[in-house]
């Protein structure tokens, strides 16, 4: 037993006496770097201690002048937009240094010119520092992409200063890798710097807008506002739920929960409680979850009181998740959406500015006004004889037919114009609306403006309109819109009970 | 001596309008002219000696006035302005302006969860530091006022109104309702003249005088322009109403609303005496406008040829307003529709009807006033008088209009100048409570022509105190109903005391494109 613990103690003081003086050659080897590395003459120990005071300083800056958000002087600003063009002399000359300093290896010349390059990259870092935060300071920029980027500028600028430092120990081989891995974190700070800054001039997806979609979905970049395509169920349908319910308390101006619900990227998302659409599951989505809860329940949507949405809109959103909640889908199996037809677009009539003088000397002469539509001559003319009505008759109507492809709209109401005027109007090739209310029209022969393939307005109020004319008027496909109040097809609506006003309700 | 180019003897010297000069020259001449006459009288040859030092050769060469701008070379032609700008919606409209601030909470902008915080406090968050009128700045509390009416769906939208406006909200799916007006004042004359004016100090031209300088009239025998004032209500807190509202500015004065009265002759002294006849009195205006076209030419004054148009305007109304004001031949369908109020002159009734038959008729712009709905201390007493006035008539107005083609290009707005507030004026009990002024939110309506029909526009807050997603400034209100007009805002424009003067004003507008069909 003894002897086992004689050499177990023994072994203990062989291995604490190599550790002692393992120790001891690390302590010394330390201490000869040591010696090597604090400064020997007053003057390297003046420019050491210059550094450390610039460094702190320069940290100390932002802290001091803080950027408040408000712009500042004009001279800051106006120094302040250099900084952009600034920049790039040191960002070109840190990237050089290294390229410099491998290319040392085989030509010793070029090493030399690094330690030159280093130094100038020194100066124009600081100087691209101060323009940038004059920029920030005197254009009353804040936010956290401008902390970041600043914060950059300023580890890089004493960065560099430490490695300007660093670079003749490693020179004379004093210290052998200190320098080079300070020179590959300064290039790796420069390109997060760099990153920032490009962030605030181009914005945050300038980069990552055109990278192939494949690896887009790979990177989970997707779902920007922009990949909703116009004309999709999710613009059309989808998108007017969502703006017309949430969008007040979970939008860009409140943001409850986290969750904003104004573009389709945000939807998918989320919020603090983590995605609420789940594509192709409507039964893990927590929108439709919360929804579809009983009005009374807390976590109900929308909340305070605004009302549910209505069971079609849940309808869309449950099918519209159910297929992929996509953002360029434009039908979706099993939903049929009625929709309003579409206004026709207009179409253009010729240039009629030749005709002016004669218009004008019409106007002067029998009263009746051609008048543009508006400034472009493709907009046509409207036929306007309110002056004139009660003289304006059939004979006038049909002198005017020079000017019939330009007339878009004729408004004849209370004219003496009859239905012999039918066979005229039908040579008004760009018709839209025609006014006839308060004329002698009967209808009969209504069925010639069948021609008129742009008419889509037409006015008999007030006229003797038959019901058996006005069943003509169902020939003319084009028409959206037809009045025949107050005319024998449509009698007047008798006295409809009108509501008294309730003094007092609740 | 030689004598300075501008100190000519005008007695004696030839008439420049009649060299054979281009007519630019003489245009710049009598702007000049004008401007001569009225130093002349100020200072005579001292001021003129005064002004040619000052101005040296630039005065004499002519460019030191502003004769080369469009002011002043007279009024332009809608066809000149090159407007409309583009294919407008409507080509007329009618603005129902309820002067004194309707409250929104006691007629659109529901709020059922008020009725729980009935007697509570308004947080001072909401209110926000906001400095308030005079009339409630020194409330201790500002108790939280539910609205005392029951609101309903109607329509097809399913859209909330107050039991107050039964008629109206039968054709809410015709309306475009924006709850999110807001604006600047909070008292009545800044806020009514930037409603329609653009500005809150007096001066500049209405929304109406920019319409008629921009498009013109389409009814020679009418005023482009017109004016309709509702009969005052005593039982109603009235607030005034003056022409400065539809005031030209510094448009021509022939821009100018034309008002018809209230009660009476619509057009004072617009019947010819007895014994005048229509031929003496056509002798008397020829007579009148020879000795204006002198005046004009001597002095070169646009108001002159203003003032001639206006004569003429008067002689040719002489004619048409009996016409117009004629409601014998309206069908019994249309007392049916109005109520027997509208056989009244002066009632707000009868005030929608005729804005009807001016639009019938071509009128361009027409602005119907209806005062008293200023109800500060007495929600519950004057409230349903005010909306028996007027629910009926503008239920009426819009469903006439519609249902004779007129809405389709005929652009309908109603509306006050601000809001009034959640909180109670004075005492609150269950009877009663009032409302003071409040510019943050409003609620006003649009139908018609270029109107995208069957919307809700913006939310409040659940005070309705303040806006809480698309607000609509006044500026962009009246950018949207320019628009609406085919009017680009940004280039219907005067130049006037050196700024292009437009009725949105300095500040950038934007048309909203959420109202627009």
């Amino acid at each position: 037993m003894m002897n086992v613990k004689e050499l177990l103690a023994g072994a203990n003081r062989q291995l604490e006496k190599l550790k002692k003086t393992r120790a001891a050659g690390i302590v010394k080897e330390l201490a000869a770097i040591a010696d090597r590395l604090l400064p020997t003459s007053e003057l390297t120990r003046a420019v050491w201690l210059a550094s450390l005071v610039f460094s702190v300083a320069l940290l100390l800056l932002p802290l001091l002048v803080k950027l408040d958000g408000r712009p500042h002087a004009d001279w800051e600003q106006f120094l302040g937009r250099f900084h952009p063009l600034a920049v790039h002399l040191p960002i070109g000359f840190l990237v050089l240094v290294p390229l410099l300093e491998l290319a040392g290896f085989y030509r010793p010349a070029l090493r030399e010119a690094a330690s030159f390059v280093l130094g100038l990259s020194f100066v124009c870092s600081l100087g691209a520092v101060t323009l940038g935060f004059l920029l920030a300071f005197g254009g009353g920029s804040t936010g956290a992409v401008v902390t970041r980027h600043m914060w950059g500028g300023v580890a890089l600028t004493i960065g560099v200063l430490v490695c300007l430092l660093a670079r003749p120990f490693w020179e004379s081989d004093a210290v052998q890798h200190v320098y080079p891995w300070m020179l590959t974190c300064l290039l790796l700070v420069l390109t997060y710097t760099a990153h920032e800054g490009g962030t605030l001039t181009h914005g945050a997806s300038y980069l990552t807008d055109y990278l192939p979609a494949p690896v887009k979905h790979l990177l989970r970049l997707g779902g920007t506002a922009d990949e909703a395509t116009p004309g999709s169920f999710y613009v059309k349908h989808i998108h007017p739920i969502l703006d017309a319910n949430c969008v007040s308390c979970h939008g860009a101006a409140s943001t409850k929960g986290g969750l904003r619900l104004d573009s389709y990227g945000q939807l998918m998302r989320g919020g603090k409680d983590g995605a609420v659409v789940v594509a192709g599951n409507p039964s893990n989505s927590l929108l439709l979850h919360r929804v579809m809860l009983e009005p009374s329940d807390k976590q109900f949507m929308p909340a305070e009181g605004k009302p549910p949405l209505k069971p079609e809109e849940i309808a869309w959103l449950t099918a519209w998740i159910q297929q992929g909640a996509s953002p360029t889908a434009t039908k979706l199996a099993g939903i049929a959406i009625e929709e309003a037809p579409e206004e026709l677009p207009m179409k253009p009539v010729g240039d009629y500015s030749a005709l002016m003088a004669e218009i004008a000397q019409m106007a002067a002469g029998q009263g009746a006004k051609l008048v543009p539509v508006s400034h472009n001559a493709s907009d046509g003319l409207i036929l306007n004889t309110v002056d004139i009505a009660p003289t304006f008759n059939d004979a006038q109507l049909a002198s005017l037919q020079k000017f019939a492809p330009y007339v878009v709209e004729a408004e004849l109401g209370r004219t003496a114009v009859t239905n012999a005027s039918f066979d005229t109007l039908a040579k008004f090739t760009n018709l839209r609306a025609l006014h006839l209310e308060g004329t002698a029209v009967t209808g009969d022969g209504i069925a010639k403006l069948a021609g008129l393939s742009q008419l889509t307005y037409l006015n008999l109020s007030g006229t003797k309109v038959t019901a058996a004319a006005a069943a003509q008027i169902a020939s003319l496909k084009t028409l959206r819109h037809v009045y025949l109040y107050n005319t024998p097809a449509q009698p007047a609506a008798t006295a409809a009970a009108m509501q008294p006003i309730a003094r007092s309700a609740q | 001596m030689k004598q300075h180019p501008l100190c000519t003897d005008n007695e004696h010297a030839e008439n420049v309008l009649g060299l054979p000069i281009p007519t630019g020259l003489k245009q710049e001449w009598m702007a000049l002219e004008n401007r001569r006459r009225f130093l002349g009288r100020a200072g005579k040859v001292l001021g003129w000696a005064a002004m040619a030092s000052l101005m040296g050769d630039r005065g004499a060469s002519g460019d030191a006035h502003a004769a080369s701008t469009p002011a002043a070379q007279g009024p332009l032609s809608p066809a000149e302005l090159k407007l409309p700008h583009f294919a407008p919606k409507a080509k007329r409209a009618i603005y129902l302006f309820m002067s004194g601030a309707p409250p929104q909470i006691d007629m659109w902008d529901y709020k059922p969860n008020l009725a729980a915080m009935y007697d509570k406090d308004l947080p001072d968050s909401v209110r926000g530091g906001q400095q308030l009128t005079g009339m409630t700045a020194g409330q201790a509390r500002f108790p939280i006022a539910p609205s005392h009416w029951a609101f309903k769906r109607y329509g097809k939208t399913g859209t909330w109104v107050s039991d107050l406006l039964q008629n109206t909200g039968k054709v809410v799916d015709d309306l475009t309702i924006i709850k999110t007006l807001n604006t600047d004042a909070i008292n009545h004359e800044p806020a009514i003249m930037l409603m329609n004016t653009g500005n809150l100090n007096p001066g500049k031209p209405c929304l109406g005088s920019w319409l008629a300088y921009g498009l013109g009239s389409m009814n020679d025998n009418l005023p482009t322009f017109m004016v309709l004032q509702t009969k005052v209500n005593p039982k109603e807190n009235n607030q005034p109403v003056s022409s400065r509202l539809w005031s030209s500015g510094f448009l021509s004065s022939e821009y100018a609303g034309v008002g018809l009265r209230s009660g009476g002759d619509p057009v004072l002294f617009l019947t010819d005496p007895n014994g005048v006849s229509r031929e003496v009195r056509r002798k008397m205006l020829d007579a009148v406008e020879q000795i204006n076209r002198q005046t004009y030419e001597e002095l070169g004054d646009q108001e002159t040829n203003a003032r001639i148009a206006q004569y003429e305007m008067a002689y040719r109304m002489q004619a048409s307003v009996p016409e117009l004001a004629d409601l014998s031949k309206e069908p019994q369908s249309t007392w049916d529709l109005y109520g027997e109020d509208a056989k009244e002159p002066g009632s707000f009734a009868y005030n929608c009807l005729m804005a009807r038959r001016m639009a019938e008729r071509g009128v361009r712009f027409t602005q119907v006033y209806k005062r008293g709905w200023d109800v500060h201390g007495n929600v519950t007493g004057t409230l349903p008088i005010l909306c028996m006035e007027t629910d009926r008539a503008c239920y009426a107005l819009v469903t006439d209009l519609k249902q004779r083609g007129l809405l389709d290009d005929t652009l309908v707005m109603w509306g006050g100048e601000f809001g009034r507030t959640v909180y109670s004026q004075g005492g609150l009990t269950p009877e009663n409570y009032g409302r003071d002024h409040h510019p943050r939110c409003f609620t006003g309506w649009m139908a018609g022509g270029g109107a995208r029909p069957g919307i809700t526009y913006g939310e409040t807050d659940e005070y309705s105190y303040n806006v809480a997603k698309d607000p609509v400034h006044v500026r962009d209100y009246n950018a949207t109903i320019l628009h609406c007009l085919g009017i680009d805002h940004n280039k219907l424009i005067y130049r006037s005391q050196g700024l292009d003067q437009k009725l949105t004003g300095p500040v950038t507008a934007n048309v909203v494109q959420g109202l627009l069909a």
